[in-house]
């Protein structure tokens, strides 16, 4: 039956209907959010089980034969996203439950992250690309309601600049599927891994894979793409913030990763160069970005953008421990950077600013968050034990392999740079005395309303445990990321899966 | 185990000491000492299996994938730094008790001490060094936590980040130079790496290894041009001065120059790096040191001064050199770390540390002073103490040191200087302080003699330095000549530890050194008076300088690349996509299939003409917005043909329909607008934007038309074969829109509900402002809905429900369907809504259209779950004939409930969609909703 590969769509497919359904109850939406989010992450754990035991998973749409139908496929890359997802949807729909105002709550806040959180399991799975061109929009168009839900002016700037760079990669990405889908005659992945070696053009098959390049390269926010991303991603309530932060770029990493490793393989000199000089200026210009910023969410958003860096990097070495490194980086990157954001919106809630210049004292008052911000922002820079010190460690290893020794420099520098950001924000929020203009030492001294705390601590508390486990006890995480690799860098072994055999 | 054991244990005590915190200081600093104690009493045992320079190595996997493993090693260099760390971090942790207050936090304080330990431990114990990279990192970090104890002065916050900055960025480097030792070697195990010297000198990649190495080996241990952090580090409690900042993690990277000896030493490169940057910061460090007036600045240059001896030590390349290095190590820990510790006492009695201030100490602090004197005397090198040995071996091995023609003389020329400023600070430290007159205008006064039990650390080691100075065979002898032959890999050359040698050159070189020194501190006026004559260089404002040019840099660029400018991130855009795109392009060329060109018929030339006139037109006219939507909706209609034309009815409905949609929207959208952009851009840009437009649009034109013209085949055939057959329908459009690729649709009426959801929430919360006049200044007509078109509409509506009933029906077998049946609901209520106004309509309609979309995906989800249950995956279909009298035979299909589904979300979605905007004109219905961070 294979239903765990479907349930990470129909949870949250079914869930949003729900809660648009209970439209006028928000207590039931928000009872809702979390037992939705909840079983989300169980049918992850459960695909992710099923999918290390057997390799691939692959379901049939209506049961038709692939590569007529489309195909839901879970390798463990995929596997591995929507686990990520779970969480991630978990985290937040906790986080939520304190921090998303009232307003936003009647206004369709839940149906929106469920779709939302349908739109990104969908493209994690699917294994058709028209299919993926359609969880994309599903995606773009529930990040864009998120985004604007509440109507500030800064929400509406950043919003136009989010939804047209993005709609430009729609479609360019629907210009590429038809263009592929003329040369190739079918939309199955599978199928067209297969087809495009048998071309007589290569050249042709180039101009399209670059074409999807750049189309998941806006989505990926990579260099110089990126710049829907610290144009908005500061503007919403912190709850989108964290989960746009943790998930969405990452399904433009993902598609990057999926397309480059099982279709577009066949001109690597030319494609993954670029792949390479992009990730290169990704990182540097990401980092560089973040310098320049005083503000909490924008200095966290260019990181965002400069750890791209490192994702697109172990794609385009393409060597199986480079897979490995980024598939690694991937999982770091999301369950800390989400993360971080919570953390934002706590000392937000409790001094009412994101500004570093307006925060303060949390050192002294509140010495748990202090660690628990310590916990992500350390592993961001990379510093050991923690889960980014690895996932680094492994990214420039491959990159010294390669003997890519300047790229190998880089990423070290910016590593250093990031350790330069996280210690500013450190600094400045934790370090540093209440600022003077600050009167009553903010919302620091009364807090958190009692109720509110548990929802704002849990996930981060859950997080940063993750942060712990993945570094102290990598060595699954690892096999993991390199049975992903392995698969990504066989694509044979994809192909068999969904045509070969006609796995039922 | 039980080396993994001793490094975890101060992380354990770490976790837990705190917890005693409330107790008082005497309780925490008892129970953090417990780790300590425990840790020696394990190490205790291994001490006869290390003799003969053997290890003992303890495995344990960690991630073994990239090499790292939980190993363990315990040599005798291993030992002797361990027990350095251990018996001095007991001493640490009593003086601690004493030196900090009651007020002040001392839980944080000594948890961050142990994590310190355990981290340096962690260090000196590896087999790995990946895992003595983990834990030379957790060292930065935990040292940026305590230098910055008291985060309220900004000098500490600023030299805990320099110290970071330094540190953080010299461990990256050598995380560099670990992978290249990898990957020389093949792993990360020390045993591998220190058999494999060889190969790694020999490997063209061990200049770059070595000097990644270095870099972190002496940004560490604060060797020239990194030393600078370390005197800015002073502004942590002396405590962790004496413990961090002078005894022991800056020898780290003396201690992993020791580690890697036999891995990296003894060739030019490695002579030529260690040893110069050594005699630079021997010298650096001691001339500096003279010119202090703060007692911890003095102390903290006089480490860089040591530390670079000793470096220079390990540079000489010489294997009695490399015994000496590791001799001197102990014997500086001993005083430095007693000196730092008689420093606290003295700033805590006295309130300051300023030289120029305290003086004549001896009179109020007699016992005290006594300690100081012999330490001070030993960091001087005086005859009977520790570092006399010591740097006796130092003058000797300068003196060897065959440098080629009269660069031979340097080495013994800079020693005796060093050694000379080396005398002169020391003298300075005893004279100033504790004689020279009376103490001037002291914060506390009278000073007097500290808690008898803050000075037992001191005298401990103060016992130290003269047991080795007196007695160094029996005292250190064993212990240094294991941590030799471990550093050096095997043979240990023949050396004795003796309190002299006789009368020879080195003794000649000390005895010059005391007496320029003592000179130099009698005539020290002139010094000064020299000295103040160059600008101090303020290493501290240099940094933030740099730190603040790194920003300005970022923010140049940053601004430059991001200028908030939407027109220009879409510039970007395009020029990349056109870029990248650009050379394949050129490689294929103008390559027209083999495909034969249809020919050209008029009325499509015709259609085609008038679409690219109405797309210029759209483009052209869009400043008058109403006209440019008019001409937009002309390109709409013209697809619609053209779908016709090739024989696509349902595209062409679907396109029909949608497009009236649209276009009522857009002109509901119009209304808040104003009729008329104005002009924002140049005629450079507006040329600039055609180049643009037309270069993307011909390398469109260019891969359809290759495309185009090739030879082609698909899976289509196989949905026209199966479309009867298998799904039930003759209509292949909507068979594969509901049953084929019903699961494409699933999602797109998923995206139309949440586009629907968005524009409601988007316009809950805006407030626009509705004309009050037309365009041309004219009131709105008193009637909005002219009775004409009230009645003419209402009649209409059953009309046009039964029309989409009809299409929805046919759907399956003929163009029509679900979708379409939606969209020409939709229109036919919209219309009422015009027509009759809103209000009219709501009273009418008592669902929200919420319910109807959620309704809508709802059946259209559960469709697919409901093959589950005949255990068939997601979406499959099932279909039957039956036959009912009056109607006939007809079909039922399970696909048919999913479009319903369809048909649902379609309506609901355009008719929320539609209502929230025309609701906005409606005063009544303006939402005020203020942002309310109401939370629950």
């Amino acid at each position: 039956m294979k239903l765990e590969v479907v349930l990470p769509i129909l949870i949250p497919l079914t869930a949003g209907a729900l809660s648009l359904a209970l439209w006028r109850s928000v207590r039931l939406q928000r009872l809702l959010g979390v037992l939705a989010t909840g079983l989300l992450l169980a049918a992850g754990i459960w695909l992710m089980r099923s999918t290390v035991e057997q390799g691939f998973l692959v379901v049939e749409m209506g049961s038709w034969p692939a590569p007529y139908s489309i195909v839901f496929v879970s390798d463990v890359l995929s596997a591995i996203m929507v686990l990520l997802t779970g969480i991630i949807g978990l985290a937040i729909a906790i986080y939520s439950l304190a921090s998303t105002p009232t307003g936003h709550e009647k206004f369709g806040y839940y149906p929106l992250m469920h779709l939302l959180l349908a739109g990104v399991a969908g493209a994690f799975l699917t294994g058709d690309i028209f299919n993926l061109f359609v969880w994309f929009e599903v995606m773009l168009l529930a990040s864009f309601a998120l985004l604007t839900l509440g109507g500030e002016r800064a929400q509406m700037e950043g919003a136009i600049k989010y939804v047209t760079l993005n709609l430009f990669s729609s479609a360019l990405f629907l210009s590429a599927v038809g263009l592929l889908y003329g040369m190739v005659g079918t939309l199955n992945m599978a199928d067209i891994a297969q087809k495009v070696n048998s071309l007589e053009d290569p050249g042709m098959i180039t101009v399209v894979s670059l074409m999807f390049m750049i189309s998941f390269g806006i989505k990926a926010a990579a260099f110089p793409l990126f710049f829907w991303l610290p144009a908005s991603y500061h503007t919403p309530q912190v709850a989108v913030s964290a989960l746009f932060a943790g998930l969405l770029t990452k399904v433009g990493v993902y598609a990057l990763y999926r397309v480059f490793t099982l279709m577009f393989t066949q001109d690597i000199g030319y494609t993954h160069n670029i792949l390479l000089w992009a990730a290169a200026l990704t990182m540097l210009t990401g980092v560089l970005g973040a310098a320049a910023q005083f503000e909490f969410r924008r200095i966290l958003s260019f990181h965002i953008v400069s750890q791209i860096g490192y994702m697109l990097l172990g794609l385009a070495l393409l060597s199986p421990l480079a897979l490995v490194g980024g598939v690694f980086y991937i999982m770091h990157h999301i369950i800390v950077k989400t993360n971080l954001f919570l953390v934002s919106g706590i000392t937000y809630r409790l001094m009412g600013s994101y500004e570093l210049k307006d925060l303060g004292g949390f050192y002294r008052q509140r010495p748990y968050l202090a660690i628990l911000f310590l916990i992500p922002a350390l592993s961001l820079a990379g510093i050991p034990p923690l889960s980014g010190f690895f996932a680094k460690f492994i990214v420039v290893r491959a990159s010294l392999e390669s003997s890519e020794y300047l790229i190998a420099a880089i990423a070290l520098v910016v590593g250093l740079l990031t350790l330069y950001s996280m210690i500013k924000i450190w600094a400045e929020v934790f370090w540093k005395q209440v600022p003077d203009h600050v009167t009553d030492g903010g919302g620091l001294n009364s807090g958190l309303q009692p109720r509110h705390t548990l929802a704002y601590y849990a996930p981060v508390i859950g997080l940063a445990t993750c942060t712990l486990i993945i570094g102290l006890y990598g060595q699954p995480i690892y096999s993991l990321a390199e049975m992903a690799a392995h698969q990504l860098m066989n694509p044979q072994l994809y192909i068999d899966a969904v045509l070969g055999g006609q796995a039922k | 185990m039980s080396l993994a054991l001793v490094v975890m244990l101060p992380f354990m005590g770490a976790v837990i000491a705190p917890q005693f915190a409330q107790a008082g200081r005497t309780a925490i600093a008892i129970a953090s000492s417990v780790p300590s104690l425990v840790a020696l009493m394990t190490l205790f045992p291994y001490w006869e299996r290390l003799a003969g320079g053997n290890a003992v190595i303890q495995h344990v996997e960690w991630l073994p994938q990239i090499g790292l493993s939980l190993s363990f090693r315990l040599d005798g260099l291993a030992l002797l730094f361990a027990l350095l760390i251990l018996v001095i971090g007991i001493l640490i942790i009593l003086y601690a008790r004493y030196y900090l207050k009651k007020h002040e936090n001392v839980g944080k304080f000594y948890s961050l001490l142990l994590l310190f330990q355990g981290a340096m431990l962690g260090i000196v114990l590896s087999n790995n060094l990946l895992l003595m990279l983990v834990f030379w990192e957790l060292t930065s970090v935990v040292s940026f936590l305590l230098i910055s104890f008291w985060n309220h002065k900004q000098d500490a916050r600023r030299g805990a980040r320099m110290a970071l900055a330094i540190t953080g960025g010299g461990g990256l480097a050598l995380m560099a130079g670990v992978l290249l030792i990898g990957q020389i070697v093949g792993s990360y195990e020390l045993e591998v790496v220190l058999a494999a010297g060889d190969q790694i000198r020999a490997h063209a990649l061990y200049p770059i290894t070595l000097a990644l190495i270095l870099v972190g080996a002496f940004t560490k241990s604060a060797q020239f041009p990194f030393h600078f952090w370390l005197p800015h580090a002073m502004q942590a409690p002396t405590p962790v001065s004496a413990y961090l900042h002078s005894a022991t993690m800056v020898k780290a990277g003396i201690f992993l120059m020791a580690r890697l000896y036999p891995a990296l030493a003894g060739t030019e490169q490695w002579f030529y790096m260690v040893s110069f940057t050594g005699m630079i910061t021997l010298l650096i460090g001691a001339y500096v040191a003279m010119f202090k007036h703060d007692l911890k600045g003095l102390l903290a240059h006089s480490t860089v001064s040591h530390l670079g001896l000793i470096t220079l030590l390990f540079g000489m390349g010489t294997k009695l050199a490399a015994v000496a290095a590791v001799f001197h190590v102990v014997n500086h820990a001993t005083f430095k770390a007693s000196l730092f510790m008689a420093a606290g006492i003295i700033d805590h009695e006295t309130g300051t540390r300023d030289m120029r201030r305290i003086n004549g100490l001896w009179r109020y602090m007699p016992h005290t002073a006594t300690l100081a004197m012999v330490a001070a005397a030993s960091m001087a090198g005086v005859p009977l103490l520790n570092g006399f040995i010591s740097k006796e071996m130092f003058f000797a091995e300068a003196l060897e040191l065959n440098l080629p023609g009269i660069w031979a003389y340097l080495p013994p020329l800079v020693a005796t200087l060093a050694g000379i400023f080396a005398v002169a600070y020391s003298a300075r430290f005893i004279h100033d302080v504790f004689f020279n007159g009376q103490p001037k205008n002291l914060p506390v006064f009278p000073p007097h003699e500290p808690p008898r039990y803050m000075k037992i650390p001191v005298e401990i080691l103060v016992f130290a330095c003269l047991a080795v100075g007196m007695f160094p065979a029996f005292s250190v002898g064993p212990l240094l000549f294991i941590a030799a032959s471990a550093t050096l890999g095997g043979e240990v050359p023949d050396y004795t530890l003796a309190v002299a040698h006789g009368f020879n050159l080195p003794l000649l070189m000390s005895f010059a050194a005391f007496s320029g020194g003592l000179v130099m501190y009698s005539q020290r006026q002139r010094f000064f008076d020299f000295h103040e004559r160059f600008k101090e260089i303020d290493e501290k404002a240099v940094f933030e300088s740099v730190v603040t040019w790194v920003g300005n840099l970022s923010e140049r660029v940053t601004n430059k690349l991001e200028n908030g400018s939407l027109q220009r991130y879409a510039l970007l855009l395009f020029l990349t996509a056109f870029t990248v795109t650009l050379w394949p392009l050129t490689e294929l060329g103008f390559s027209i299939g083999s495909n034969e060109l249809s020919p050209v018929d008029y009325p499509s030339a015709l259609g085609a003409l008038v679409l690219i006139g109405a797309a210029i037109g759209t483009v052209v006219m869009h400043r008058q917005r109403l006209t440019s939507l008019i001409l937009l909706s002309v390109v709409g209609l013209l697809v619609a043909v053209a779908f016709a034309t090739f024989s696509a009815p349902d595209l062409a409905l679907t396109q029909l329909s949608v497009e009236v949609v649209t276009i009522i929207l857009l002109v509901l959208s119009l209304f808040y607008l104003p009729a008329q952009t104005p002009v924002e851009t140049t005629a450079f840009t507006r040329w600039r934007d055609v180049g643009i437009a037309l270069a993307a649009g011909i390398g469109m034109t260019l891969v359809t038309l290759a495309l185009l013209t090739r030879p082609f085949s698909s899976i289509s055939e196989f949905f026209l074969e199966n479309s009867k057959p298998g799904g039930g329908g003759t209509n292949v459009v909507n068979v594969i829109l509901v049953d084929f690729r019903g699961f494409d649709t699933l999602g797109e009426i998923t995206v139309l509900a949440i586009a629907a959801l968005g524009i409601y929430s988007m316009m809950k919360y805006t407030k626009l402002q509705a004309p009050a006049t037309d365009r041309l200044g004219n009131p709105w007509s008193k009637d909005p809905h002219p009775t004409m078109l009230m009645q003419i509409s209402r009649p209409l509506l059953p009309l046009a429900l039964m029309v989409s009933v009809f299409i929805f029906l046919r759907g399956h077998n003929l163009p029509g369907g679900g979708f379409i049946a939606g969209l020409i609901t939709a229109v036919a209520l919209i219309s009422q809504y015009i027509a009759s106004g809103v209000d009219w309509s709501e009273q009418r309609v008592k669902t929200p259209y919420q319910i109807v979309v959620a309704l809508g995906v709802a059946i259209a989800t559960l469709t697919g779950v409901g093959s589950y249950a005949f255990g068939y995956p997601f979406l499959t279909s099932w279909f039957t004939y039956a036959s009912l009298p009056v109607i006939g035979k007809f079909e039922l299909a399970t696909a048919m409930i999913f479009d319903l589904g369809v048909y649902l979300t379609v309506v609901g979605a355009t008719l929320l969609a539609l209502t929230s905007l025309g609701k906005l004109s409606d005063p009544s219905t303006k939402v005020s909703a203020s942002h309310n961070e109401g939370g629950v």
